[in-house]
């Protein structure tokens, strides 16, 4: 009787175990990727100092930035609109070629129509990378599913 | 004056018709799908900052696109897609170079759609591979759309596929590629 009970709660516990993990494995499975509004920056700079940092040592700002949530304090130079309707906010000096390309999350398109030229904004958003500028087209450092910023 | 004025004029427009022979895009737009009939979900991401730049005079042709801005439906899909397969940390940057060999046969100042061949060199992964495609010019309005579409074979990048998702992850990923240019000022 004392044998077959220990079964019976053994046989319990690893049904729960199988369950639970089961629905963590299927949560995970199915994760999205979340908006990246309440999310905390690892870094927090100005455009032009990221701009700098990337063109003085591309390798070592790719391991400190690259995959990083990045909050971008800058001018906004222009906000470019796509033939999709995905909108791009271009940080940086007006003077130079060289630019943070924020990359609106799709999700934030309506709020991002109110941010105006030469306005100072912060954007947060993923660090994809840094595009030299051996095309003749100005470089750029890039940054994806970007939100606004309020204070 | 008048003689000036003339001068003034063909001065501008010659700068104009010189600054026109170059377009690009930062917003292009690639994707990739490696689903196969198999696959339980759709394994598929989509990129749209990629920079593209083609010199009309002569249909050289760069893209240049950065694996980290992959977008997948699934979060754990793109982690997977970063670490195990592409290693964007290692490998930051996929690129193309090359150009359109039958260049002559569009013309960049008359709306339509132009077939085209296109040669180069790509490179993904660390590895590059020349590689030839068709693809389609469209010229609309003052602006090019280029728009490819292309299968990579994963092994000839070094893109191990674990045996345990073999069947489930297709050996060719076909990539399309969707790039609206605009006129470089």
């Amino acid at each position: 009787m004392n044998r077959k009970k220990r079964i019976i709660y053994i046989l319990l516990v690893l049904l729960v175990i199988a369950i639970v993990g089961g629905f963590y494995g299927y949560k995970e499975f199915n994760r999205k990727n979340e908006s990246l509004t309440d999310a905390t920056p690892a870094f927090k700079v100005k455009s032009t100092d990221l701009i700098s940092e990337f063109a003085a040592d591309e390798k070592a700002a790719n391991t400190k930035y690259l995959g990083k949530v990045v909050q971008v304090a800058g001018i906004v130079k222009k906000l470019d609109k796509d033939d999709k309707g995905f909108y791009t906010v271009v940080l940086g000096d007006t003077s130079s070629m060289s630019s943070v390309r924020c990359s609106v999350d799709s999700l934030f398109t309506a709020e991002i129509t109110s941010v105006k030229p030469n306005a100072p904004v912060f954007m947060k958003g993923i660090c994809t990378g840094y595009m030299a500028d051996d095309l003749g087209i100005g470089a750029d450092v890039i940054l994806n599913r970007c939100v606004l910023v309020k204070d | 004056m008048k003689r000036l004025f003339v001068f003034l004029s063909i001065t501008i427009l010659a700068v104009q018709i010189q600054a026109q022979d170059k377009y690009f895009t930062k917003t292009g737009k690639i994707s990739f799908d490696a689903t196969t009939s198999k696959s339980p979900e759709n394994i598929d991401g989509v990129n749209k900052t990629a920079i593209c730049v083609l010199d009309t005079k002569t249909g050289n042709l760069q893209f240049s696109v950065l694996m980290k801005g992959f977008e997948f439906e699934r979060a754990l899909m793109q982690e997977h897609f970063n670490e195990n397969y592409v290693e964007s940390n290692k490998f930051p940057k996929s690129e193309f170079k090359g150009t359109i060999t039958n260049n002559a046969s569009v013309n960049y100042a008359k709306d339509g759609t132009y077939p085209v061949k296109v040669k180069g060199s790509i490179t993904i992964h660390g590895v590059t591979k020349e590689i030839v495609t068709d693809g389609k010019i469209i010229v609309k309005a003052g602006k090019i759309n280029a728009v490819a579409d292309f299968s990579v074979a994963l092994a000839d990048y070094n893109i191990a596929v674990p045996s345990l998702v073999a069947d489930k992850l297709a050996k060719t990923a076909s990539i399309k590629v969707d790039c609206v240019l605009e006129p470089l000022k």
